[in-house]
């Protein structure tokens, strides 16, 4: 398989997988971090639970869009039991042509003028 | 750490979170549940009920979306898994497939009759209201002495548990106007008899009480299957009209086909069409009787509350009539659930087979166990290498049982072809046993057992083979080699599977064998009568043209006179019915069973008066059969109409009621005294109610006294069968109208005769020879399995000295080991079970020393032969060779 049409085989994401890639786009985190930074960047309209976002972390962990970080930050702020995952080089390639695949879509709903300007009263 | 308690919450989730597989567990659940007590803090922080709701909301929908998911992916990976494996060992995959095929569709296929037959509603709405009625003579050993008109009209007036009383009678006559003189089975009926059992017809009505008054326009009722065979399903049979005992009789409309009960027939009339039963004398003669009852009860009655209801009726009958229910008969009445009446003779017969069938799977399991474990033994480093990689154990047993689980299902669906495949088989064989068997087929029921029966099985080899890689998967990586000893545990479990199944086919084959030994015995047993080249020919004449006994004895003379004069015929005679007749056989002797007085003979009170079987028969009908004279004389042509009456006993009668004198010159009466008749012969017994049967009192009486329309018995000097065409063309040419509907030799009648234990001997022998195969293979296989295991071990034996003759012995020794141990238990087991086939057994005691020994032996020779091989290999080991090995 050529490595386009691997990293087309994953989309469309679901909006949890991409929100969680984002996520990790801008550096490696842990669970609870993750969830938090979803939740803030959506308003709250992605709320991941424990159950969706580990499901989640698991199925992208096995396909290799994430990965588990051996770094782990100073022990002082780090609590042992949590986890840190980044961001694969695969997972990025995933993340990118989604987010074309998005840009593409929305470039079309323009041209066919779906979004109508407020009419002036 | 200390014990601390956690908060409830977090108990709750913990709870939660068990759905999930358990690797994705073991991976995250301290990671989830940490992200949950954080969440959890928060929403406590900000305070509110709306926040925590809306937490545990998102939790548990979160959880039990996943948990699905998680599943499946483990379940699809695990069967492709499983596939790839059973792909690469197509050997070991065939040979369970076949074997548990066999094991599921053996019980897929008795289940679906056992479903079909005794667990099953009747297909009637509320079939569970349906009963049956019956009157009984209990000191007279008669169960179903049947109803006269009267008895009907007071049962129907008097009873106050049932919603409604119906009568049924079977009769034979000839229809005309449909090509040529047909006889046809016809029921007989009352007018609401399909309304209580809730039949609608397909076409047409069905009967309407006017139908049913005296001198009301004859109407009938086709069955579905008549009117399809016989019409070609004409869509306007309806209202078209046939020549019935000279009448005409109008088609008013055509059943569904619903099974019909008690008996199959091709027509129905009303009770006021039948001339037998609108004639004078059955109207009136309380005496008369020869209908059946069937009755539906009220709703939330009982069928306990029926029977009460129906003695007290009877009790009723005998304070009024004491005349027609003397007091020592013993007279009573009672109701059973129809769907029991139906089955009762079906059922011991399929609950054994029931029960042989799941010996069959068990022995199939055990062998399937076994050959799994044989396979673990190889695939052991697979997985331990597996497990080092980090799959847990229960990820393990997980694919294994996937790994079995798959073997059913496809065994599974081998074993419902199967089963599919011996239906129609099966159903001619319980056809014998009961009406209901043309409902046996496989529903959705049927499949939900199979799929209980596959999935069953597939957890207990599965869940066996899986302990075992459990116990190993440590030790094997650290041994270098599969070199394990007979004191291996796997090598202990599997001995203990081969005792199993030695020991479960050890009892099906004391099964089949008693089953076998019980038939031999019957074909052995004495008839009484020569059945070799007689032929019986079942006869009809128009009732409505011979009416009178004059006008019947000039035809039956007719008939001899024509049918004797035939070329190759040696002697000929009528009786009203031959040896090993089907309705014989059926009924029993009980339904030609009547009481009789001896003149000089007083009862004392209470005492039951004699009882016998009764047959009026042809002057040569003792020579025909072959049935010897024992003393005084046979009937002559003289013993006419005119003649004072003379009776033939056989020997049973004059063991029972003259033990110590001679009956010949003694009288009876069976009316009170108005007509006696004089005994004149002693005659051999026939064992004509089946060879099982013991023989009964029988009283025979001189044709002409009683002429009936029965059976021409014929002895040839040829093949009989090869005489059927003439003899037929022979009746037909003294009267076109009288129908030969039956003919078959007394060699085929006593074949029939003996069909039901046939085939129960076959299916149980059947089964008996596939447990005994699979046994056998399965010892062969464990010795061959240890030899290989032990050949460093025997090499170096050999090579210390031992003899290759002692190497044999050791093998083989260990073989029969295992197959004793079985016999052993084996033997325990089915003296334990004896219950089972007590009553299916003709003279031949549950625990027959013969079948045992035989058995034994068969099953220990089995197991010889099957370690003699493997035994030979390894005193042939090169201990070069084997040293080398490693």
């Amino acid at each position: 398989m050529s490595k386009k049409r691997e990293t087309e085989s994953f989309l469309p994401l679901t909006a949890a997988m991409f929100h969680i890639l984002l996520a990790l786009a801008d550096g490696e985190k842990h669970g609870y971090a993750i969830l938090k930074e979803v939740a803030r960047r959506t308003e709250d309209k992605v709320r991941l639970s424990a159950g969706t976002l580990y499901g989640n972390l698991s199925r992208l962990a096995s396909s290799g869009l994430i990965a588990e970080s051996e770094v782990r930050p100073d022990l002082v702020l780090d609590d042992e039991r949590r986890r840190y995952y980044l961001l694969t080089e695969f997972g990025r390639e995933v993340a990118v042509a989604e987010a074309e695949r998005m840009e593409e879509a929305l470039g079309q709903a323009h041209a066919k003028k779906l979004f109508r300007k407020p009419k002036l009263a | 750490m200390g014990k601390e308690t956690l908060p409830f919450s977090q108990r709750l989730f913990r709870a939660l979170v068990r759905v999930l597989p358990f690797d994705f567990r073991t991976n995250y659940e301290g990671q989830m549940e940490g992200v949950f007590r954080e969440q959890h803090r928060e929403v406590e922080e900000r305070g509110g009920l709306l926040g925590a709701l809306k937490l545990w909301k998102e939790t548990i929908a979160g959880i039990l979306t996943t948990a699905p998911r998680e599943h499946w992916q483990i379940l699809t990976s695990d069967c492709s898994y499983a596939l790839r494996m059973m792909g690469k060992n197509p050997g070991f995959t065939a040979v369970a497939v076949l074997t548990l095929a066999l094991g599921i569709g053996a019980n897929t296929a008795i289940f679906s009759v056992v479903h079909s037959v005794l667990l099953r509603a009747l297909p009637y709405p509320q079939g569970q209201q349906l009963i049956f009625i019956r009157q009984q003579e209990k000191n007279l050993g008669i169960e179903d002495w049947g109803f006269s008109v009267k008895e009907i009209e007071d049962y129907r007036a008097q009873n106050r548990t049932l919603s409604g009383l119906v009568e049924y009678h079977a009769m034979s006559f000839t229809l005309f106007g449909h090509g040529d003189p047909e006889r046809v089975r016809t029921g007989v009926v009352s007018a609401n008899y399909f309304e209580l059992f809730g039949v609608q017809p397909l076409l047409g009505r069905t009967f309407l009480p006017d139908d049913e008054k005296l001198g009301a326009p004859p109407v009938l009722l086709l069955s579905y299957e008549y009117w399809k065979s016989n019409f070609g399903s004409d869509p306007g049979i309806v209202g078209k009209t046939f020549d019935m005992n000279d009448k005409v009789h109008t088609v008013v409309g055509v059943l569904p086909p619903v099974p019909q009960y008690p008996n199959e027939n091709d027509v129905y009339m009303a009770t006021s069409a039948c001339p037998f039963r609108s004639s004078k004398m059955h109207l009136e003669d309380r005496d008369m009787r020869m209908m059946e009852v069937f009755g539906r009860l009220k709703p939330g009655v009982t069928v306990a509350q029926a029977s009460a209801d129906a003695a007290t009726i009877a009790a009723g009958l005998k304070a009024a009539y004491p005349k027609s229910y003397p007091e020592n008969i013993g007279f009573t009445s009672s109701a059973t659930p129809l769907q029991q009446e139906l089955t009762k003779e079906a059922r011991p017969t399929l609950l054994l087979l029931l029960g042989a069938a799941a010996f069959v799977l068990l022995i199939a399991c055990a062998n399937v166990a076994n050959l799994t474990l044989a396979r673990m033994a190889r695939r052991e480093r697979e997985i331990a290498v597996r497990s080092a990689l980090g799959a847990g154990r229960s990820r393990i047993l997980r694919q294994l049982l996937t790994e079995s689980f798959l073997l059913a299902m496809v065994g599974g669906i081998l074993g419902l072809v199967l089963a599919y495949g011996s239906l129609e088989l099966l159903t001619d064989f319980v056809g014998r046993l009961t009406p209901r068997a043309r409902e046996i087929h496989i529903d959705s029921q049927v499949l939900l057992f199979t799929l209980t029966a596959a999935l069953g099985t597939s957890i207990v080899f599965g869940t066996l083979s899986a302990l075992f890689s459990r116990a190993n998967i440590t030790s094997s990586l650290k041994e270098g080699s599969a070199g394990t000893g007979s004191g291996h545990p796997q090598n202990r479990l599997r001995s203990a599977l081969i005792v199993c199944q030695v020991a479960f086919s050890f009892m099906l084959l004391i099964g089949a064998g008693l089953m076998l030994r019980s038939l031999i015995k019957m074909q052995r047993v004495d008839p009484g009568f020569v059945p070799q080249r007689a032929l019986a020919m079942k006869t009809t004449f128009s009732f409505s043209k011979y009416t009178t006994s004059e006008q019947t004895v000039v035809l039956l003379k007719k008939l001899l006179y024509r049918v004797a004069s035939e070329p190759g015929v040696l002697s000929a005679a009528v009786s009203d019915r031959y040896p090993f007749e089907p309705e014989s056989i059926v009924g029993g002797a009980q339904s030609v069973t009547f009481s009789f007085q001896i003149e000089g003979r007083t009862l004392e009170p209470g005492q039951a008066p004699p009882v016998t079987t009764y047959s009026s028969v042809s002057p040569e009908y003792f020579r025909t059969l072959g049935i010897p004279l024992r003393e005084g004389r046979l009937f002559t042509e003289k013993d006419d109409q005119k003649a004072p009456i003379v009776v033939i006993i056989n020997e049973a009668m004059k063991r029972q009621l003259w033990p110590n004198e001679d009956p010949i010159g003694k009288r009876v009466t069976n009316d009170g005294g108005q007509n006696w008749g004089q005994i004149v012969g002693i005659v051999g017994d026939v064992r004509e109610f089946g060879l099982d049967h013991p023989p009964v009192s029988e009283l025979y009486v001189p044709q002409a006294k009683s002429p009936a329309p029965g059976t021409l018995l014929v002895r040839t000097a040829a093949e009989p069968r090869s005489m059927a065409k003439a003899l037929t063309a022979a009746v037909h040419e003294v009267d076109p109208q009288t129908a030969v509907t039956r003919i078959l030799t007394l060699e085929q009648a006593r074949y029939e005769s003996m069909a039901s234990p046939r085939v129960t001997a076959s299916l149980l022998g059947i089964f008996a020879g596939l447990a005994l195969v699979i046994a056998t293979a399965g010892i062969g296989g464990i010795m061959a399995l240890v030899v290989n295991q032990r050949v460093r071990e025997i090499g170096i034996r050999i090579a210390l000295g031992a003899r290759p003759a002692s190497i044999l012995q050791m093998v083989l020794g260990q073989g029969m080991l295992l197959a004793v141990l079985g016999v052993g238990i084996g033997i325990a087991g089915a003296i334990a079970l004896t219950g089972l086939v007590k009553s299916l057994l003709f003279e031949v005691p549950p625990t027959d020393v013969l079948t045992f020994s035989g058995v034994g032996l068969t099953l220990l020779a089995a197991a010889a032969l099957a370690s003699y091989l493997p035994a030979r290999r390894a005193a042939a080991v090169d201990p070069n060779v084997a040293l080398r090995a490693d």
